[in-house]
């Protein structure tokens, strides 16, 4: 669906810029989850589409049935034809919340649970997949922040000089083995578009894999329920990711391209930031970088990191 | 009243939603999914535009495409001044060139940004080399303007339409892994850029300091 | 030849034209980026290229003329200290620790910035640089191992007048002098200079330009076709073990400095200034509403608020008064010490932050309290922020800083002459309904102080929106607990009863504690708490410090729990 060229270039995600970082092995971690590699719908049936993960070339298609079909690509190009049924060699799949997901190794039997994206009156949306010169572990930090809202996003999640991130709550859940933050509070000048006066808005970040992170915050429509934003973010490898992008909305107005252009508009202006980090690798030792009480969700998250033993897309601590 | 068929990303149509800003011009937008919906592919958008690009701009019944026309037909126009792109024949022609550079700069800052954002399959390698050859020269061009006391692309002592159509795919440049660090007169032009009274951003381009001597 | 990280070569990596009003430029050095930027004292920071806090390029930060703001989350970084001033996620707090971006050596001559890799080296002009006036040529970065760039340089000189090779990557040919700024091990940028400002200098320009250009092409032909060297691979320094952990307030205790009185000066009728600065260098980083303790020649310690704007750092200012019947204190710095001598002071401690949150900022001073409030306005007012500055004196001769504050580009208002009840509606009107963001700063004598609170809070003002600050402690202190505190490091234990003070207990034990003041303001009997809860009657250590409960003033305050552990 993607294409205007003819698929005889080779696909330039490694295209050596300043230098090939060295390549690590995924731990087993990283190698045995489920991870993001395409939006379901952007998946033609019957043609090949190209990608990579974890330094992997992959190939994928969609079956007659509208299953997707993910293999190691060999000499495959994008907008080949192809009968999936000739694919032996596959490697596992499974769909949810829109997207398509692979695992090199033996994945769990279920992805994450995101339950609000089942309920019946939701929008839910993929707002493109976008590709970004940093590793997947800086971009779930970003998304985690709220200190940066009114340097980054200004006018639209914050605004100087409301600039405070006030105390809020980060736990490590057991039950479920993720980075909870609650009671994230900010003060936004203009929260919805009939707003005249600014107010405190509040969210929930939750971080169930170590390389996607769901928002929640209560929509402007039905102030009881909760919006819910996701970032998946696809480890191409050390050093570059795709971020592919979810909205779940409670919203009876606004068209699908409105909400995707809200979404793309707020992640066009984390890009430059995110591709100005240095270095790309998220560092887990804690005196690699400053943190200050607004990081309390950052510091959590790369905590969790070092004890799961996650080493694709991090420095880790020196042992 | 002026419509713009606009998509956030895209510098193209950043052109003119800056100029317009400029010449405080109110304008309605109509959002284009141009990633991932592709909808400047679809009938009703080749309908205006029958190559299916972006941007489009309708003011009352004239309905116009290509980002640099538009530019010219705005400044002529909208603009009382005169400044933005004056009729003197030879700065005419001093513009139309830089538009077409700036073009050029689409064909390969862009193309590359296009590339690693948003899975274009373009060669990078040689967009990037286009990129750095263009930029190169730019560089030496606004570093001699600086020494002749010109601070923009052309000749006159204020910003034309040939700035505005090369800024944003400058700009952006980082986002196609094209660096700007060996084109500093290039980077100094940016910030001056930044500094028009009238000045709006676009998402990945930040806006630039204050800078008058008084702040 | 090959790079070394550890070159400690002086290179030029920009021209002086490179750096204009306000730009920050993006430069290289042996594999370090770096963030180059003039503030608007003139004086060149060339910094590693990365913000201390989230690794973001500070080349796309925002020059502010004393500070840099980092485009990620408008960290404040200090001119010349590279020292962190302000963290907007926390308005209401001074950064109680020492953060400071890694800063590299530079000099500014013969119309090049120059910089080395570290201080190893002392920065020697080339030779035969100081004989003339240098006219510096359009650089050329080249995508070239620098040794290979030299080489270059060295082909170009004519076959009867052979190239001189100079030290440090540098070749004169003829007029001209060649220096290879080493910009990583693949990278390099020529950068000429010309002895004495040519007739013509444009043509001249594009003449070098134009032979420099083909050289540089023809070097990256040649380049291409080799394997290109691994580039150099930097390490980021680590930060200190106190900066990686985030949870603990530590309270800085600070070390002492030597300055030179360097200037002396009525500043008004009743208040002399003085210029404190430091035998070299830069004095440590501020931030506005800072004090240092002044160490007296009698031995006395008195706190004076840093009067200075943002990045100023060559030099405090500070105003002290008169008090012609004044005892110790000041009266000796007035009357005895002269331009020329020596003083010790303490790094600048802060327990008046400025917020540069608000909506509206609103500063009241009286009399001396202009000290601390003059250094917030310069804060707010090179950040184009709104403020107001309300100044109460009884007569015009009175004005300290008149100059100085007639600078500012706020609203600045003096009051002279006002009578009580002019001065109470006056202010009444200046502070007007509160509404969201809005922050009032008082300075000035108790009247003053108690007149902004009672009216700011009438009028609807929260607490947390009036900040002033103690010099002295005037609060009753309730002495009526016993407790018991345990010395860890003395291997004791006390009984403290209703009526004394730890300090006091301490001493009768036999134990050497320094003090000064003694009444909660000075904070030189600081001590570290291990265990236990304080009851903090200070106004040295500020609510967050207080709230830490890791330190406490043992002159006045005690504890709600019945045993202290102390670090002593």
């Amino acid at each position: 669906m993607r294409r205007t060229m003819p698929p005889n270039f080779p696909i330039p995600l490694h295209a050596p810029n300043r230098y090939s970082p060295p390549m690590t092995t995924p731990d087993p971690l990283t190698l045995n989850s489920w991870q993001v590699i395409a939006a379901l719908d952007e998946l033609p049936p019957g043609l090949v589409e190209r990608t990579i993960l974890l330094d992997t070339p992959l190939a994928m298609t969609r079956d007659r049935d509208g299953l997707p079909v993910v293999w190691r690509r060999t000499d495959e190009e994008t907008g080949d034809e192809i009968d999936p049924e000739t694919i032996f060699d596959r490697l596992p799949v499974t769909t949810g919340y829109g997207f398509v997901w692979t695992s090199l190794g033996t994945p769990p039997t279920d992805l994450f649970p995101i339950p609000e994206y089942a309920e019946p009156d939701r929008v839910n949306m993929s707002c493109g997949s976008i590709g970004i010169h940093v590793s997947a572990p800086r971009a779930v930090e970003n998304f985690l922040d709220m200190g940066h809202f009114p340097y980054v996003h200004t006018d639209i999640l914050g605004a100087e000089p409301h600039t405070e991130v006030k105390e809020y709550d980060v736990e490590v859940s057991e039950e479920r083995d993720e980075v909870l933050a609650t009671r994230c509070r900010f003060f936004q000048p203009r929260a919805a578009l009939s707003a005249t006066d600014g107010m405190e808005v509040e969210y929930v970040y939750r971080v169930p894999h170590p390389y996607c992170s769901v928002l929640y915050k209560s929509s402007p429509e039905a102030p009881e329920r909760r919006d819910v934003i996701a970032i998946f973010l696809q480890p191409v490898s050390e050093e570059r990711c795709r971020a592919h992008l979810l909205q779940s909305m409670i919203d009876s107005t606004s068209t699908i391209t409105e909400l995707r252009r809200f979404q793309q508009t707020i992640f066009g202006q984390d890009k430059p930031i995110l591709e100005n980090q240095y270095p790309k690798r998220l560092p887990l030792d804690p005196r690699s970088e400053t943190p200050i009480r607004a990081d309390k969700s950052a510091i959590a998250y790369r905590r969790w990191l070092s004890q799961k033993g996650v080493n694709y897309g991090v420095i880790p601590v020196a042992s | 009243m002026i419509t713009l068929y606009d998509f956030e990303l895209s510098g193209n149509c950043y052109k003119l939603r800056l100029l317009m800003s400029i010449l405080r011009l109110r304008y309605d937008v109509i959002p284009v999914d141009f990633f991932p919906g592709r909808q400047h592919k679809s009938d009703w958008f080749l309908k205006l535009n029958p190559f299916g690009q972006l941007p489009v701009l309708k003011d009352d019944d004239l309905v116009l495409s290509d980002s640099g026309a538009i530019l010219a037909y705005l400044a002529k126009k909208y603009d009382e001044t005169g400044l933005w792109f004056p009729d003197d024949p030879a700065i005419t022609a001093e513009i139309l060139r830089w538009h077409a550079i700036a073009d050029d700069i689409t064909a390969t800052a862009s193309a590359a940004r296009l590339a690693l954002g948003f899975d274009y399959d373009f060669d990078v390698p040689k967009a990037q080399a286009g990129a750095h050859r263009i930029f190169r020269l730019m560089d030496e061009h606004l570093w001699f303007g600086e020494r002749e006391g010109r601070d923009w692309l052309c000749r006159p002592a204020h910003p034309t339409t040939a700035d505005i159509a090369c800024f944003p795919y400058v700009m952006l440049s980082e986002e196609g892994g094209i660096g700007r660090q060996d084109y500093p007169a290039l980077r100094r032009w940016c910030d001056r850029v930044r500094r028009i009274p009238g000045f709006t951003i676009m998402s990945g381009i930040f806006p630039a300091g204050r800078a008058l001597e008084q702040a | 030849m090959t790079l070394s990280l550890t070159d400690s070569t002086w290179y030029p990596i920009a021209s002086s034209d490179d750096l204009p009003f306000r730009h920050v430029y993006q430069g290289q050095l042996l594999g370090r980026e770096l963030a180059v930027w003039r503030a608007d004292d003139g004086n060149v920071n060339v910094w590693e290229n990365r913000c201390l806090h989230r690794g973001v390029r500070l080349s796309i930060g925002i020059n502010e003329g004393g500070e840099l703001k980092c485009q990620y989350h408008g960290w404040r970084y200090a001119n010349r200290s590279a020292g962190c001033t302000y963290i907007p996620a926390h308005p209401a707090d001074a950064p109680a620790r020492r953060i400071q971006n890694r800063t590299y050596p530079v000099r500014e001559a013969f119309g090049l910035i120059w910089s080395a890799a570290n201080d190893d080296q002392p920065f020697q002009p080339f030779p035969g640089a100081e004989t003339g006036e240098w006219f510096p040529l359009r650089p050329i970065p080249v995508n070239a191992a620098p040794e290979d760039v030299l080489a270059g340089l060295v082909t170009l000189a004519p076959d009867d007048q052979p190239a001189d090779i100079l030290p440090g990557l540098a070749v004169r040919l003829g007029a001209a002098h060649y220096f290879v700024q080493p910009v990583d091990s693949n990278r390099a940028v020529i950068r000429g200079l010309l002895q004495g400002q040519p007739e013509d200098a444009v043509t001249t320009l594009r003449s070098y330009n134009e032979t420099l250009t083909k050289l540089r092409d023809r070097l990256e032909r040649a380049a291409r076709k080799k394997p290109a060297p691994e580039p150099l691979q930097p390490s980021f320094e680590q930060v200190s073990v106190d900066l990686a952990t985030m949870p603990d307030i530590a309270i800085p205790r600070g070390n002492t400095i030597t300055v030179v009185v360097k200037r002396k000066w009525a500043s008004a009728d009743g208040i002399i200034g003085f210029e404190l600065a430091p035998r070299e260098g830069h004095l440590p980083t501020f931030q506005p509403g800072a004090h240092i303790d002044v160490h007296l020649p009698n031995g006395l310690i008195r706190q004076y608020s840093i009067t200075n704007g943002p990045g100023e750092l060559l030099s405090y200012i500070i105003g002290v008064k008169a008090e012609s019947a004044g005892k110790g204190g000041s009266k000796i710095l007035v009357e005895s010490v002269r331009e020329g001598d020596l003083l010790s002071i303490s790094e600048p401690r802060n327990n008046f932050p400025l917020r540069r949150d608000a909506v509206r900022t609103v500063l009241i001073a009286a009399g001396i309290g202009i000290t601390p409030l003059l250094s917030m306005a310069r804060f707010l007012d090179k950040s184009s922020l709104p403020y107001e500055l309300h100044y109460f004196t009884r007569l015009g001769e009175h004005i300290a800083f008149r100059p100085e504050l007639e600078a500012l580009h706020g609203k600045v208002q003096f009051h002279t002459g006002l009578a009580r009840p002019e001065i109470a509606q006056t202010i009444s009107q200046t502070l007007g309904e509160w509404s969201h963001a809005q922050h009032v700063y008082v300075c000035g004598p108790s009247a003053l102080l108690e007149s902004v609170r009672v009216t700011a809070a009438t009028q609807g003002w929260p607490e947390e929106s009036i900040h002033f600050e103690y010099f002295k402690n005037d609060k009753v202190i309730d002495d009526s607990s016993s407790f018991e505190v345990e010395l860890a490091r003395s291997a004791m234990t006390l009984q403290v009863p209703a009526g004394k003070t730890i300090l006091e207990v301490m001493r009768e034990a036999g134990l050497q504690v320094p003090s000064s003041c003694e009444q909660g303001a000075c904070g030189t009997c600081l001590t570290g708490v291990i265990e236990g809860e304080c009851d903090h009657q200070d106004v040295y250590l500020n609510d967050t410090e207080k709230r830490a409960n890791t330190a406490i003033l043992t002159c006045v305050s005690r504890a709600k729990s019945a045993r202290l552990v102390l670090d002593i």
